[in-house]
C-alpha cells in the first residue's frame, strides 16, 4: 500500500525527515524489536527486558534529542548550533502533533515497564527518574532553558 | 506528488537509523582511541566542530566513489569516465590512467551544445584568437567588449524583456543579485525546494524569509495574506518590498512551475515575481524560450527573469533580464558586475552562436530539430520507464527525470551497477534531497540517439531489477496479450 509524501515547508534538513509518513510506525517497531532482542539475549523476565528497553531508550533519546546541539552537516552554516534537536523540530513551534507523540512514548514505556515488573523497587526508582527527566526536558517552558548552564555554550 | 510504498518508508528510516547508530559507535570508539594518542596541534582551534561533519565522514565517505566522478572528454552523449580505486575503504580515491566510455545520462547537455558544434565552435575559436581567453578585468573597468554588449542584447531579445545583464557565474548571479534587490525590511517568499544559490542570496540579503509549500499557489496565497496582515516582525510596519522566488524547472523533481497561477496570486497582492529559469531556458517551449512560452505567460508579468547558460547553451555564466530601469540599477549596484571579472569572451561568443542556432538565424533548422528531439527523447524515455514500473517524477516535456530509490543502500548499488554496464548516472541523497527521497536523476539530451536511449533503458531495467526499485506494477506488454489471445483461438 502506498502513502503520499507531501513536500514540507521545513527548511531545516536535520528535522524535516520527521514530518514524512512512516516515522511513528518505525519508532514503535524499533522499540518492540529491541524488546524482543533484549529478551532473547539476556534471558531475563519480560519486565526486566522492558526496564532495560526503557532505560536504553532514555539514554539514547536524551543524548540525541536534548544533549547534541546543531546539525550533522555543515551546509546550513551553523545557524542551529545553539539548539538541540528537540528545540529545532517544527521550527520551534511548541505542542505540535510530533512533539505530543514524542512526549507520550516515554510515558507509555514507563507504564509498561513498571506494570510488568509489578512496581518492584530498584527498577521502579530508576524508571521513575528516567521518565521524570524525559518529560520535564520536553515541557514548552523548557525551550532554550539551560539549568545551571549544563550543556550551555562556551 | 511522490507516492511511497509504506514498507519502503519504514525500511528506509530503519536503514538510516542503523547507519547513524554505527556512525556514532565508530565516533565513540575513535574518541576512546584518541584519548591515548596526543596531537601536536595544541592551542589551535579545530577546523570544524566534531558533529558538523558527521554526515560527511560516516555516511558520504562510505559511498564516495559514486559522486564526483572525473571525466576526461567533452560532456557529449558519450563520455570518458576515469576509473578510480581505493585502498582504504573509500576514504581516499586514487585516479588511474584508464577511462571507460560511458553513456552520459548526467550532464545538463539539453540541446547537445556540450561538445563540438559545427556552427558554434569555429566562431568560439575565432573569438578566442581575437579576444583571448579572459578579459582580465571587471565589466566596468576594461572588461566589456563588443561581444559582451551583443550578448546582453541577444539575451534580452531571446528572453523577451527590454534589457539584460550577464555575469560570469550562474550560482553567483543569484547569490550576488538578490541582496542588491532587497534588504532588511523586505520579505522573500521562496518555494520550499529552491536551489542553494537562491537560499544563499536570500540569507545574505538580510530580508525576512518565508517558505511556501512546493508548487502550491493556494499555500502561497495563504502565506502572502498572513505576512501582509502581520507586517514586519516586531514593529508590524508594512513590508518595504515582497519578492516571490520560484524556479522554471525544479532540478531535483523535474517538475514545471505552476507559473500562471503564481503570477496571478502575486499580481493580486502586488508582490514581485523572480523566476529562475536555470534548467528551463532553451529546453522547453516551442522555440526554447522557457517556461513562460510553454505555459503562455506574458513575460511582462514576470518582473525579474534569471537564467544560466550552463545547461542548454553549453557555456558558463548567468543572466538577469528585466526592465531597462532595473538593469540600469543593477549595473550601478551589483557587485557581480562592478567587481567580479566579466564572463570570458569565447564563452560569450558560444552563447550568442547557440542562441542563433536555436532561433534558426544560422540559416539551418538545426535549432528546431534539437528542440523537437529533446522533447521526443524526454517523453519517450519517461513513458518507457513508467511502463517498466519505475517511479519517475516530473512533468511531461521536462528533460529531467528523477527515478526514486529511497533506501540508502540502493544509492551506491544502482550507481555502481550502471557504471559496470557503461552508463553514467547521477545519484543524489540526503542532504541535497529529503532524507526519505533519495533518487537517481537522469538528464536527457538532444544528442542522444534512439539506440542510446534503448541501451540506457535496458541497463536501467536490469539495475532496477537487481536493486528492487520497480515500486509500481509494470504495464503488461501489448505483444504478450496478443500472443495469449492467439493461443486461445
Amino acid at each position: 500500500m502506498y502513502v503520499r509524501a507531501l513536500p514540507t515547508t521545513d527548511v531545516n534538513r536535520n528535522t524535516e525527515w520527521f514530518t514524512y509518513p512512516g516515522v511513528w510506525t518505525t519508532y514503535i517497531i524499533i522499540l518492540f524489536f529491541s524488546w524482543l532482542l533484549v529478551l532473547s539475549v539476556f534471558h531475563c523476565s519480560p519486565g526486566m527486558a522492558w526496564t532495560i528497553v526503557h532505560l536504553a531508550h532514555f539514554t539514547v533519546t536524551y543524548h540525541s534529542f536534548h544533549w547534541k546541539k546543531g546539525t550533522p552537516f555543515g551546509d546550513d552554516q551553523g545557524i542551529y548550533n545553539r539548539l538541540t534537536w528537540w528545540e529545532q523540530i517544527d521550527n520551534g513551534k511548541q505542542l505540535t502533533r510530533n512533539r505530543k507523540f514524542l512526549t507520550v512514548v516515554p510515558i507509555v514505556l514507563y507504564l509498561i515497564a513498571s506494570h510488568t515488573t509489578d512496581y518492584q523497587h530498584p527498577m521502579l526508582f530508576l524508571n521513575t527518574l528516567a521518565v521524570f527527566v524525559m518529560v520535564v526536558a520536553k515541557f514548552p517552558h523548557m525551550h532554550k532553558v539551560r539549568i545551571f548552564g549544563i550543556n550551555g555554550d562556551q | 506528488m511522490i507516492t511511497i510504498p509504506y514498507l519502503t518508508a519504514v525500511s528506509t528510516y530503519f536503514s538510516y537509523g542503523l547507519l547513524f547508530a554505527f556512525g556514532q559507535l565508530r565516533d565513540y570508539s575513535r574518541l576512546i582511541f584518541d584519548w591515548c594518542s596526543t596531537n601536536n596541534l595544541q592551542g589551535y582551534a579545530p577546523i570544524c566542530l566534531a558533529h558538523e561533519d558527521f554526515y560527511i565522514r560516516r555516511l558520504y565517505h562510505r559511498i564516495q566513489d559514486c559522486f564526483n566522478r572525473p571525466i576526461s572528454s567533452a560532456p557529449d552523449s558519450w563520455v570518458d569516465v576515469i576509473e578510480r580505486y581505493s585502498n582504504d575503504n573509500n576514504k581516499t580515491l586514487k585516479r588511474t590512467t584508464k577511462s571507460t566510455r560511458c553513456l552520459n545520462l548526467g550532464s545538463y547537455n539539453y540541446l547537445g551544445f556540450g561538445s563540438f558544434d559545427e556552427y558554434c565552435t569555429p566562431r568560439v575559436i575565432e573569438s578566442l584568437k581575437k579576444f583571448s581567453a579572459s578579459t582580465c578585468s571587471s565589466r566596468v573597468d576594461a572588461g566589456t567588449t563588443s561581444v559582451h554588449a551583443e550578448l546582453e542584447e541577444c539575451v534580452a531579445k531571446y528572453v523577451g524583456k527590454p534589457a539584460a545583464i550577464v555575469t560570469g557565474m550562474g550560482f553567483a548571479t543569484n547569490s550576488a543579485i538578490i541582496p542588491v534587490l532587497i534588504g532588511k525590511g523586505g520579505l522573500i517568499i521562496s518555494d520550499s525546494l529552491n536551489h542553494t544559490s537562491i537560499v544563499n542570496g536570500a540569507r545574505g540579503s538580510g530580508a525576512t524569509i518565508r517558505v511556501f509549500q512546493h508548487n502550491t499557489p493556494a499555500h502561497l496565497e495563504r502565506v502572502l495574506k498572513e505576512q501582509i496582515a502581520e507586517g514586519q516582525p516586531r514593529t508590524h510596519r508594512p513590508w518595504k518590498k515582497i519578492i516571490v522566488v520560484v524556479e522554471g524547472i525544479y532540478s531535483m523533481e523535474g517538475e514545471i512551475c505552476q507559473l500562471p497561477e503564481i503570477v496571478s496570486v502575486c499580481k493580486k497582492y502586488k508582490a514581485y515575481v523572480y523566476l529562475d529559469e536555470a534548467h528551463s531556458i532553451g529546453a522547453i517551449g516551442k522555440t526554447g524560450r522557457g517556461v513562460c512560452e510553454l505555459l503562455g505567460v506574458d513575460t511582462a508579468d514576470v518582473d525579474i527573469m534569471m537564467g544560466t547558460f550552463t545547461k542548454s547553451f553549453g557555456s558558463c555564466g548567468g543572466y538577469i533580464a528585466g526592465s531597462k530601469d532595473l538593469i540600469q540599477y543593477l549595473k550601478y549596484h551589483c557587485p557581480a558586475h562592478l567587481y567580479a571579472t566579466s564572463i570570458s569572451t569565447p564563452s560569450a561568443q558560444q552563447i550568442i552562436s547557440a542562441i542563433k542556432v536555436i532561433l534558426g538565424e544560422d540559416g539551418s533548422n538545426r535549432g528546431a530539430q534539437k528542440l523537437a528531439r529533446i522533447r521526443e527523447n524526454g517523453n519517450f524515455f519517461r513513458a518507457e520507464l513508467q511502463k517498466m514500473g519505475f517511479e519517475v517524477l516530473g512533468d511531461n516535456d521536462s528533460p529531467v527525470m528523477p527515478i526514486m530509490l529511497y533506501n540508502p543502500a540502493k544509492i551506491p548499488a544502482f550507481s555502481r551497477e550502471c557504471l559496470r554496464e557503461n552508463v553514467a548516472v547521477v545519484v543524489v541523497g540526503f542532504p541535497a534531497t529529503p532524507l526519505l527521497l533519495a533518487r537517481a536523476r537522469i538528464c536527457i539530451s538532444a544528442s542522444h540517439s534512439r539506440e542510446d536511449l534503448i541501451k540506457a533503458l535496458k541497463v536501467i531495467s536490469k539495475a532496477g531489477d537487481l536493486t528492487g526499485i520497480k515500486y509500481f506494477p509494470a504495464a503488461p506488454k501489448k505483444q504478450e496479450e496478443e500472443k495469449d489471445r492467439m493461443k486461445l483461438d
